[in-house]
C-alpha cells in the first residue's frame, strides 16, 4: 500500500533573520522541493507616501531618507530632489551635481557591501561579512565628515547640496578608493572560486530574460539576466552622461551572476568617483530656494538608478507648500515580485540563497 | 566531475582562503572596543542639540523667531516667550529628543546660531520622560568653551 503524501505549507518569517527585515514567505513544499512561494508583505508599512502629503517639500527630504530604503538614504534624496527640481524648474549648480553623483556612487558601494556581507553570512561565510562591514565603516566615516550623519544624512537640498566638502576630504576619499579595490579582490578570493559557495549559488534561482522583463525586475537582478538596462546610461540624469563607465551585463540569470554583477558595479562606481574627484568644478553648491518653497501646479516623474534598481518618484503638485501626491516606484518591490519565478522547482535549502541574492530592503518594499 | 578534480579544487580553495585569512590576521586591527574606547566624531556630526548662552550678555542667543519650530519635520520643538520688544524672554524651549530625527533643519534656519549640534551621541536613558529636554537641559548641554559648530546657518565652520 502506497503512503499518502501531500504538500506542506511552511511559513518562513516574519521574524526569520534571513529575510532581512519583516517578510513572510509562504512556501509550499513537496518533500523538500519548492512548489510555490508567495511573499506576504506589509509588516513594515509606514505610509510614507501619505505622510509626505502633510509635510512641505523641504521637510520631505528628511523623510525619504528613512521612509524608503534606509540603506541608500542619499540615492533616495537624489530621486526626490530631482523630482521636485524638475517640477519647479530649478537647476542646481554644476558643483552640486558632481557632488551628488559622488555621494550616490559612494552610497551604492556601501549598499552593495551590506548586501554582500549579509548574503555571505546567510550562506555561512562569516569572514566576508566582517570584512565588508569594515570597508563600509570607512565609507560611513567619509559621509560623516561631510554630512554629519552616518546613515541618514539630509544632505541633498532642493537646488543643490547643504555643505561643501571639507579640507582634505577628497584626498581621504581617494585614499579609500585606492585601498578599496584590492579589498574587493580579497572578497573574490574568498568566494568566487570557493567550491562550497559555488555549490550554493551557481545555477541556482535562474530567471530568464523574458521572465525578468515580465516581472518588472530592474537593477542588478535584471542585468544578471541579460537585460542591458541602466537608467544612468539609458536616460542620464545629473552628470552621468559626462562619466565613462561600463554597465556589467551577464546572461546566466542565476544567483552567481547577480553576485558577479554587483561586484563589477562596485568597481565601476569606484571608476565614476575617481572621475568626479578629478573633474569636480568650483563655484556655488546651492541655488537659493526658500525653505517654504511652493511648487507650481503640475506633475513630474523622474527615474534614477538606485543600487537595487530603477527608483522612480512621481510628484503631483496643486501649487501649495506640500505635495498633493507622491508615488514612489520602489525597486525592491518589483524585484521581490520576481522571487516566485526564481524559486519554483528548487530545494528548501536554496530559499535563503535566492532570497538574499535579489537584495531587497523591506522598508522599500512596504514603504 | 571526477573525484580527483574535486579534491584538488577543494584543497586549493581551502589553501587560498586560509592564506588570505592569515595575511589579514597580522594587519592592524580596526575594531574599537566601544564602551572602553570612544571614536572621535567629525565636527559636523549631528549629535544632541544645545542652546549656548551668549558669553557677551549672559543671555540666550535666541531671538524667538519660531523658525526652528516651524521647519521641524517632526514638530518636536516647542517655544513660548513673554514680554514685548527688548524685554522679550524665553519661558519655554522644549525639544522632544525622542521624536527628533537629527535632520539639522533647525540648526540650518536659525539666524543667530542659537541652536547648535554638539558632538555627543550617548543619549539613551531608561525612561522616556528624560528625553524631553527643557531650557535648562539645553543650556547644560551646551559646551562651555567655543567648539566647532559644524554646519551653522548654511555656512560651514
Amino acid at each position: 500500500m502506497a503512503l499518502r503524501t501531500e504538500e506542506l505549507m511552511l511559513n518562513m518569517g516574519p521574524q526569520h533573520p534571513s529575510t532581512h527585515g519583516v517578510l513572510r514567505l509562504i512556501v509550499t513544499l513537496d518533500g523538500e522541493n519548492i512548489v510555490d512561494v508567495q511573499p506576504d508583505i506589509g509588516y513594515l508599512h509606514s505610509s510614507v507616501e501619505k505622510m509626505m502629503e502633510h509635510r512641505t517639500y523641504v521637510q520631505n527630504v528628511a523623510l525619504v531618507d528613512r521612509g524608503l530604503d534606509y540603506l541608500i538614504a542619499l540615492n533616495n534624496e537624489e530621486a526626490y530632489c530631482l523630482a521636485v527640481e524638475r517640477l519647479a524648474g530649478i537647476r542646481p549648480p554644476d558643483r552640486a551635481r558632481y557632488i551628488r553623483v559622488l555621494f550616490c556612487e559612494l552610497n551604492r558601494i556601501a549598499s552593495h557591501l551590506v548586501w554582500l556581507g549579509t548574503w555571505a553570512i546567510d550562506l555561512g561565510a562569516t569572514t566576508v561579512f566582517l570584512w565588508c562591514f569594515r570597508e563600509r565603516e570607512a565609507i560611513l566615516d567619509l559621509f560623516e565628515r561631510v554630512t554629519g550623519g552616518r546613515l541618514h544624512h539630509v544632505y541633498f537640498r532642493i537646488g543643490g547640496v547643504y555643505a561643501d566638502l571639507p579640507e582634505g576630504w577628497s584626498e581621504q576619499c581617494g585614499a579609500f578608493l585606492d585601498a578599496f579595490l584590492p579589498r574587493v579582490d580579497e572578497y573574490e578570493a574568498l568566494l568566487t572560486e570557493n567550491p562550497i559557495f559555488l555549490a550554493r549559488v551557481k545555477g541556482i534561482g535562474r530567471i530568464g530574460r523574458a521572465d525578468a522583463i515580465a516581472m518588472g525586475a530592474s537593477g542588478p537582478v535584471a542585468r544578471a539576466s541579460g537585460i542591458a538596462y541602466d537608467v544612468r546610461k539609458a536616460a542620464p540624469y545629473e552628470v552621468y552622461d559626462a562619466m565613462e563607465f561600463d554597465v556589467p551585463v551577464l546572461e546566466d540569470g542565476d544567483c552567481f551572476a547577480r553576485y558577479l554583477v554587483r561586484l563589477a558595479e562596485m568597481r565601476q562606481s569606484v571608476r565614476i568617483i575617481r572621475q568626479v574627484l578629478r573633474a569636480l568644478p568650483g563655484g556655488e553648491i546651492r541655488t537659493r530656494v526658500p525653505m517654504t518653497m511652493k511648487a507650481p501646479r503640475g506633475e513630474a516623474f523622474v527615474q534614477t538608478e538606485s543600487p537595487r534598481g530603477d527608483l522612480g518618484v512621481h510628484i503631483v503638485s496643486d501649487g501649495g507648500e506640500t505635495p498633493y501626491r507622491v508615488k514612489v516606484r520602489a525597486p525592491s518591490f518589483s524585484n521581490l515580485y520576481a522571487l516566485t519565478e526564481m524559486m519554483r522547482g528548487w530545494k528548501i535549502a536554496d530559499v535563503i540563497a535566492i532570497l538574499g541574492s535579489i537584495d531587497i530592503v523591506l522598508s522599500d518594499v512596504d514603504r | 566531475m571526477p573525484l580527483v578534480t574535486r579534491v584538488t579544487r577543494a584543497v586549493t580553495a581551502l589553501a587560498t582562503g586560509l592564506a588570505l585569512t592569515f595575511r589579514v590576521m597580522v594587519r592592524r586591527k580596526v575594531t574599537v572596543q566601544y564602551p572602553l574606547e570612544h571614536v572621535d566624531v567629525s565636527n559636523r556630526f549631528h549629535g544632541l542639540l544645545a542652546l549656548p548662552i551668549d558669553p557677551a550678555t549672559g543671555k540666550d542667543l535666541c531671538i524667538i523667531c519660531f523658525q526652528c519650530e516651524r521647519i521641524c519635520p517632526d514638530r518636536c520643538i516647542h517655544i513660548e516667550a513673554e514680554g514685548k520688544g527688548k524685554e522679550r524672554v524665553l519661558t519655554r524651549f522644549d525639544i522632544e529628543m525622542d521624536k527628533c530625527c537629527y535632520c539639522g533643519y533647525c540648526v540650518e534656519v536659525c539666524p543667530t546660531e542659537a541652536i547648535v549640534f554638539v558632538p555627543h551621541y550617548e543619549a539613551s536613558t531608561y525612561s522616556r520622560d528624560r528625553l524631553l529636554y527643557d531650557l535648562d537641559d539645553l543650556h547644560a548641554a551646551a559646551p562651555k568653551e567655543p567648539v566647532a559648530r559644524g554646519i551653522v546657518g548654511g555656512m560651514v565652520r
